[in-house]
């Protein structure tokens, strides 16, 4: 039983620092009471990859974190033979064949004998342990987060759906894994492609967008304690106009945050236009972008 | 609950959203652990386990109003808690059944009538079916050229939804025989209501939301020469000039590559080398040797428009995407002006400029038709669907001008789904999006990139950002 009910879910997340919405919140309580893993979706920024922190925080779990990119492999994934390892301790016992092929007639007969030793560098010493491994073989439950999952390709989509539904991996020298314990799931996407059906038949979806209103000053509060309540009315508003532009790339809350805290800095008591024109580049990454804020800089400012 | 989750699921169903039966007893369960009174909560359970990608978010809304509020409007979620038996008959039901009843008795129950009175007594899975079917029957039917065989079925359609309307105060009073009262008004609008419905769903799909779609209009100024000459203003002499500069940012773009190739992706141990390497320090494996592994990027399909305006950006990607075929693990060419035809093999048999030009004149292609996206893509369907694979990144590149023909864009979904990204490229500024016979509106919704691309500057990103 990881919470009791939905609001214990909104309670903990608090206090492990996340401002959850109801729809998390619910989401996160069928989840966690049904052991179904999370597929996340949504904008860059608006705090997917916290989540699962926070959750990891709160029932205090560790978190395991797989970050996924093109390419990437069972090798970098799951677990890898450390070679090197395997290499050095064939040389250092070097001598011990000699004992092992005593009394072999043939070369056959020697090779036979040192093939019944092979186990002996086919064990869990020499195994590297990614964090797929990692999280199945944990004693203790823990959080995985599988983050940006929609940047790996087919094939390993298609392997993860395997270890999604059975919580188990073959190793062929070793044998079978199978999980101590059901690590809680989260995935993570930003839609650069879709998700295969079978991926997604066997999670629950939430979609996270940019917090509401309140929301997001609630969290600009819990992250930067005693700011000025009308300076943080104003940059919420005004932060809401400008994500409205049709810009590259929208802001998004750390970019919210970044802003406060500069603010603050240059001791801004109030949200100029002068202050706005210079702290742009803060909240805005592309030139592009800073050019088009500027032209509508009359529009964007919250009175 | 049951039997409501089962059917609401077989509504979404019919409205082409994969639910499967795992889903529904995952659903269930969780209707279970919840307070089902609380209809936020009650509409979060279901979408959860409905809708699992943003894209299905607008479809499974619609269907979820229509089905708990517009359908099923005496649906009480207390009642869904209590038992199964939702519809607690009142005097408002008897009267609709019977008034629902003669209707149908009254009709000459063809397949629309039959689907319309089970749509009228709150039953819409038949109606949602037909009008599923009544696309994707149209689409194998081959209208050439014409969306007028789909225009005609929705009209009948919509002559009998008239009808019944028409209908409906003949019978609307019951046996009550007290035309005008309270509750024939009731009924009379509640049926009304529903036809209004009815009508609004044939004419009006949901259509999926595309918020992660990456429009890209804009770019980062580079001083080029011919940077920022838009491809169809280049004259002949610059055209020859173009091709150098193509040449050497190839070149450019194919050093980054390599480099990166060099240093980053280290792969498996290689045993065999690293033994023999360690020869040289008396069998110790001092130097390990890697396993280069090639690059991964997948395979392009590109579908390129052959009406001049397109074409003169398209040469030139092509030129580039070619020159740069080793970032890839297979490129393929089609082009289209009303049907589609492979050209891959010009660019294996001749240099890439010399295909590029042989394409325009020797390519099996009637080019003295109507543009037609809609064509372009059933033959696309019919005849090459089987290139497209998970790692194909699809690069569509045309101004979606399609003659106010039908743009068919339901089967780029079927395309989305085949394939890794699609991405579409268009010569037309966005301020021409919106006009005259654009439809490239209606096809972004189903891309995952959409990028203007008139000029080198905007190529040169694009491609940068492609093999990198
Ligand atoms: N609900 C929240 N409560 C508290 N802090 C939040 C919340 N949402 C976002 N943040 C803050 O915003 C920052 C960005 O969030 P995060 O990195 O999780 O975004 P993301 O959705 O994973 O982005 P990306 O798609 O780029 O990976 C976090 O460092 C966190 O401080
Ligand atoms: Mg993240």
């Amino acid at each position: 039983m990881y919470f009791k009910d939905i609001d214990d879910v909104e309670k903990r997340l608090e206090s492990a620092n996340y401002i959850s919405s109801k729809e998390i919140a619910i989401i996160v309580f069928l989840a966690t009471a049904t052991e179904k893993p999370i597929l996340i979706e949504g904008p860059a920024g608006v705090g997917k990859t916290e989540l699962a922190k926070a959750i990891a925080a709160s029932l205090n779990h560790e978190l395991i974190r797989l970050q996924c990119y093109e390419g990437l492999d069972e090798a970098k994934a799951l677990y890898e033979w450390e070679y090197a390892k395997q290499l050095l301790y064939t040389q250092m016992v070097k001598e011990k064949v000699q004992d092992v092929i005593k009394g072999a007639k043939t070369l056959s007969e020697a090779v036979e004998k040192i093939a019944d030793q092979e186990d002996a560098f086919f064990t869990d010493r020499f195994i590297l342990p990614r964090p797929l491994l990692q999280a199945i073989s944990s004693k203790n439950p823990v959080v995985l987060l599988i983050d940006e999952v929609d940047k790996s390709d087919p094939e390993f989509e298609a392997f993860l759906l395997e270890l999604l539904s059975d919580f188990q991996v073959t190793i062929p020298e070793i044998g079978t894994r199978k999980a101590e314990t059901i690590p809680l799931v989260f995935l993570t996407s930003n839609n650069y492609r879709d998700m295969s059906d079978a991926l997604k038949r066997r999670c629950l979806h939430l979609y996270i967008d940019y917090p509401e209103r309140d929301a997001e000053m609630r969290i600009v509060r819990l992250k930067i304690p005693g700011i000025d309540e009308t300076l943080l009315r104003r940059l919420i508003d005004t932060i809401n106009n400008i994500r409205k532009l049709d810009l590259k790339k929208k802001p998004c809350i750390s970019e919210t945050l970044d802003w406060a805290k500069s603010l603050i800095a240059l001791q801004a008591k109030d949200l100029t236009r002068d202050v706005v024109l210079n702290t742009l580049n803060v909240i805005l990454k592309y030139r592009t972008d800073v050019d088009l804020a500027i032209s509508n800089i009359d529009k964007v400012i919250a009175s | 609950m049951v039997n409501l989750t089962l059917k609401f699921a077989a509504c979404l169903r019919a409205i082409d959203m994969k639910v499967s039966t795992a889903e529904v007893l995952d659903c269930v369960n969780h209707l279970k652990l919840i307070d089902v009174i609380d209809e936020d909560l009650f509409k979060t359970v279901l979408k959860t386990n409905f809708a699992k990608s943003r894209r299905d978010h607008r479809t499974f809304d619609h269907a979820y109003d229509l089905f708990f509020h517009q359908m099923n409007s005496n649906i009480r979620l207390e009642d869904i808690k209590a038992n199964e038996n939702l519809v607690a008959a009142n005097e408002i039901d008897i009267l609709q059944k019977e008034c629902v009843d003669q209707l149908a008795a009254n009709l000459e129950m063809d397949q629309i009538n039959q689907a319309l009175i089970n749509f009228l007594s709150g039953e819409p899975l038949t109606y949602m079916k037909m009008l599923r079917e009544l696309q994707t029957k149209i689409e194998v039917a081959r209208v050439i050229n014409s969306n007028l065989g789909q225009l005609t079925e929705r009209l009948q359609i919509m002559l009998k939804i008239n009808a019944i309307r028409n209908l409906i105060p003949q019978f609307s009073g019951g046996n009550f025989d007290m035309p005008g009262s309270n509750k024939q008004k009731r009924l009379n609008q509640r049926l009304e209501e529903r036809l209004d419905n009815a009508y609004q769903l044939l004419v009006k799909e949901p259509v999926p939301e595309n918020e992660s779609l990456n429009v890209v209009t804009r770019n980062q100024k580079r001083s080029q020469k011919l940077g920022d000459i838009p491809f169809a203003n280049l004259s002949q002499t610059q055209i020859e000039e173009m091709r150098e500069t193509i040449r050497q940012l190839v070149r450019k773009l194919n050093d980054i590559v390599t480099l990166r190739f060099a240093s980053r992706n280290k792969g498996i141990l290689d045993i065999k080398k690293t033994l023999r390497k360690s020869a040289k320090y008396h069998g110790l494996p001092l130097e390990l040797k890697f396993r280069n592994k090639p690059l991964r990027k997948g395979k392009i399909v590109a579908l390129c428009d052959v009406s001049s305006s397109v074409w003169s950006a398209a040469r030139f990607m092509l030129n580039m995407l070619y020159s740069l075929q080793d970032c890839f693990s297979k490129v393929k060419s089609y082009i289209f002006v009303a049907q589609v035809a492979d050209v891959t093999d010009f660019f294996d048999r001749y240099d890439t400029n010399d295909a590029v030009e042989k394409i325009l004149n020797e390519a099996d292609i009637e080019y003295n038709v109507l543009t037609d996206y809609g064509a372009t893509l059933l033959d696309f369907k019919t005849n090459y669907m089987n290139v497209l694979d998970k790692k194909t990144t699809l690069i569509i590149i045309g101004d979606g001008r399609s003659n106010y023909l039908n743009p068919r864009e339901h089967i780029l979904q079927d395309m989305r789904e085949k394939v890794r990204r699609i991405i579409w490229l268009t010569p037309e500024p966005e301020k021409f999006w919106r006009t005259g016979d654009s439809q490239i509106m209606t096809y972004k919704t189903y891309c995952h990139e959409l990028r203007v691309c008139r000029n080198l500057n905007q190529l040169n990103e694009f491609i940068e950002e492609l093999v990198i």
